[in-house]
């Protein structure tokens, strides 16, 4: 359709599918219960990694396209907006945490990028990398009920209950500015706590001899 | 510099205080939310806190941008509202706005206000369109004015039917080129179309010029395929340029002309030749022996379906290369140079010619004009050769 476009943006484009491609669980066709300790977690740590990595670099986007003293949006308190921690005692319970925490942030991140839809320009590259934060997520998500299915397939993976963190009601402009400041922010303390998380469950989890079956 | 001096300071004071409390229950709130001005225009904007918070609003102070602004421009209306005033304000530093916010003593934001000051849009010009293969259209408009107006400003390509039809909206704006509208399909012929573009912004609009247009009077098409260049013969000042029809519109009933244009190997001047018509062969002659020469041929479906307009110049082919032969042809034998000749420009060419081969064809057993051509295509980029008059004349040799 417009044969122009730029080499850059095709390789850019190309080259981050192929990464998530290697790093992504296949789900088409595949079980998940298919050799957890080899592929699952380290892949799913390795996601969580680039993730991480990848909301520094958005977070840090977003807050030079809100103008300056955008640093102090980040530090306000808002309510209403996803909580990075991962609770519980035992694996099952963390992993279960997670994984909520994948979906509760979904949403809020998909507020975020209409809102800076209307506020940024159309090339703006902080659109497409607000989406491409959630096309991760959804994906690590994936990755992480799959683990959770493989290592205690006896216990439902229970979704969200109700609407833990709704989504803010109208905001003025700079209401919307320091609430994608805070999602963002939050999302990249939660894929750093994901990242040690998984790190562990894999340590834990997977050491020699243990059976991958663990009881919660 | 002040302004930075300003800035540090206060950064440092909240950074180091406590999150600010500015939660979603509005502990306080500005007049006027998110206001758009023109450049120039002068604000006067009031921070109303809660009488709650226990602030006295001759404490609050206000930044816009991060800049501190003074308090010789503040205004306490009452004890829980202050206002600022900004005059001549300059255009807006980004398009999310600029933020004008309402602080506590403690540097705490309170509450802010996203202002926005820029222009209205001018009307947008240099409106054109083209269809590629009577398939599509895509236009392209430039921004009137300066082109820019600092705030968000959305242009809108409208379409209809000139004597009947709704107007429609273009949908597919493209990322990459600016100003740029494509609508895909459902593209009526032999009827003329009303063309323009919309601009809008919280400052006002304009519209375009209305074009109009027939679909069939601003195709273009893909450049001709099957484009060769060859010798004819051992005639060391000709090259033979040979296409096919672009294959989109092989089914349709129009005149194509075409164009050639070549360039000596290491040249980025073209030489043009435009008396080509509709043939798909012609003869290059006048040409410099032993010269390398790239060649394209792009087309223009002049009167297609019976339209008596020009239509638009397909882009160039891939560039094809081709060299004249020489008067002076290696045979068989060794590939050794000769001692005791005299150093002339044809004795050293061959000597690197030979050099190549050795290098990349495996040795002198494959020699063949084919070869030589090869190896001057690969030292286009090292030598440089002066450009010479060249004429098109029909290749009578095309079956």
């Amino acid at each position: 359709m417009y044969p122009q476009l730029e080499i850059s943006q095709l390789a850019t484009t190309l080259f981050s599918f192929l990464l998530v491609m290697v790093v992504d669980a296949s789900r088409a066709g595949t079980s998940c219960r298919s050799q957890p300790c080899g592929s699952s977690l380290p892949r799913s740590w390795k996601l969580t990694r680039l993730l991480h990595k990848e909301s520094a670099d958005l977070l840090k986007i977003y807050k030079t396209s809100q103008g300056d003293l955008s640093e102090l949006f980040c530090k306000m308190s808002m309510d209403n907006v996803p909580d990075p921690d991962i609770s519980g005692l035992d694996p099952s319970a963390r992993i279960q945490s997670m994984y909520s925490n994948t979906q509760i942030f979904l949403p809020h991140l998909q507020r975020v990028t209409e809102q800076q839809t209307d506020l940024q320009i159309i090339s703006s590259p902080l659109l497409s990398k607000l989406s491409q934060a959630y096309s991760r997520t959804s994906s690590l998500g994936s990755q992480i009920s799959c683990i959770y299915q493989t290592f205690f397939p006896n216990s439902p993976l229970l979704e969200p209950v109700g609407v833990p963190t709704p989504l803010p009601l109208s905001q003025n402009i700079f209401q919307q500015k320091v609430y994608g400041c805070v999602v963002l922010k939050r999302l990249k303390e939660f894929l750093s706590n994901a990242t040690r998380e998984i790190k562990a469950l894999k340590h834990q989890i997977c050491t020699k001899g243990t059976q991958p079956n663990v009881p919660s | 510099m002040k302004a930075v001096a300003l800035k540090v300071p206060l950064l440092f004071l909240v950074l180091m205080a406590p999150s600010a409390l500015a939660s979603s229950t509005q502990v306080a709130n500005i007049y006027p939310q998110d206001p758009a001005l023109p450049i120039g225009a002068s604000l006067t904007a009031t921070c109303s806190v809660s009488p709650d918070l226990g602030l006295h609003a001759s404490k609050l102070f206000w930044t816009l941008n991060g800049r501190r602004l003074p308090s010789s421009s503040y205004s306490v209306l009452s004890p829980t509202a202050v206002s600022v005033t900004l005059a001549r304000l300059p255009a807006s530093h980004q398009r999310s706005g600029d933020n004008l916010v309402c602080h506590n003593p403690a540097g705490h934001v309170l509450a802010g206000s996203c202002l926005y000051v820029g222009m209205a849009p001018e009307r947008p010009v240099n409106l054109t369109c083209w269809s590629r293969n009577t398939k599509d259209l895509t236009c392209r408009w430039a921004p009137g004015g300066q082109g820019e107006t600092f705030i968000r400003t959305k242009y809108t390509l409208k379409y209809k039917l000139r004597w009947y039809g709704r107007e429609r909206e273009c949908e597919d704006y493209s990322l990459v080129q600016p100003y740029t509208c494509y609508i895909p399909r459902d593209l009526a012929l032999f009827t003329p179309y009303e063309i323009w573009v919309e601009a809008t912004n919280q400052l006002g609009s304009s519209t375009s010029d209305v074009i109009t247009l027939d679909i069939l009077d601003v195709v273009t098409t893909d450049p001709p395929s099957g484009v060769s260049v060859g010798r004819v013969g051992d005639l060391e000042d000709q090259l033979s340029v040979r296409w096919e029809t672009p294959p989109a519109l092989k089914d349709f009933l129009f005149q194509a002309k075409y164009q050639i244009r070549y360039r000596l190997e290491d040249s980025q001047d073209w030489k043009v030749m435009d008396d080509v018509g509709n043939q798909t062969s012609c003869r290059l002659a006048g040409l410099r022996p032993g010269t390398v020469y790239f060649v394209q041929v792009r087309c223009n479906p002049v009167g297609i379906y019976g339209s008596r307009k020009p239509g638009i110049w397909s882009e160039w082919s891939h560039p094809t290369a081709a060299s004249t032969p020489l008067s002076e042809r290696v045979m068989s034998g060794s590939c050794d140079s000769k001692s005791g000749d005299s150093n002339s420009t044809l004795r050293r060419e061959l000597k690197q010619f030979f050099g190549w081969v050795r290098k990349h064809a495996y040795g002198c057993s494959g020699m063949s004009i084919k070869l030589y051509d090869q190896w001057r295509v690969w030292m286009q980029k090292s030598h440089k050769t002066r450009n010479q008059a060249s004429s098109c004349t029909r290749d009578m040799r095309r079956t």
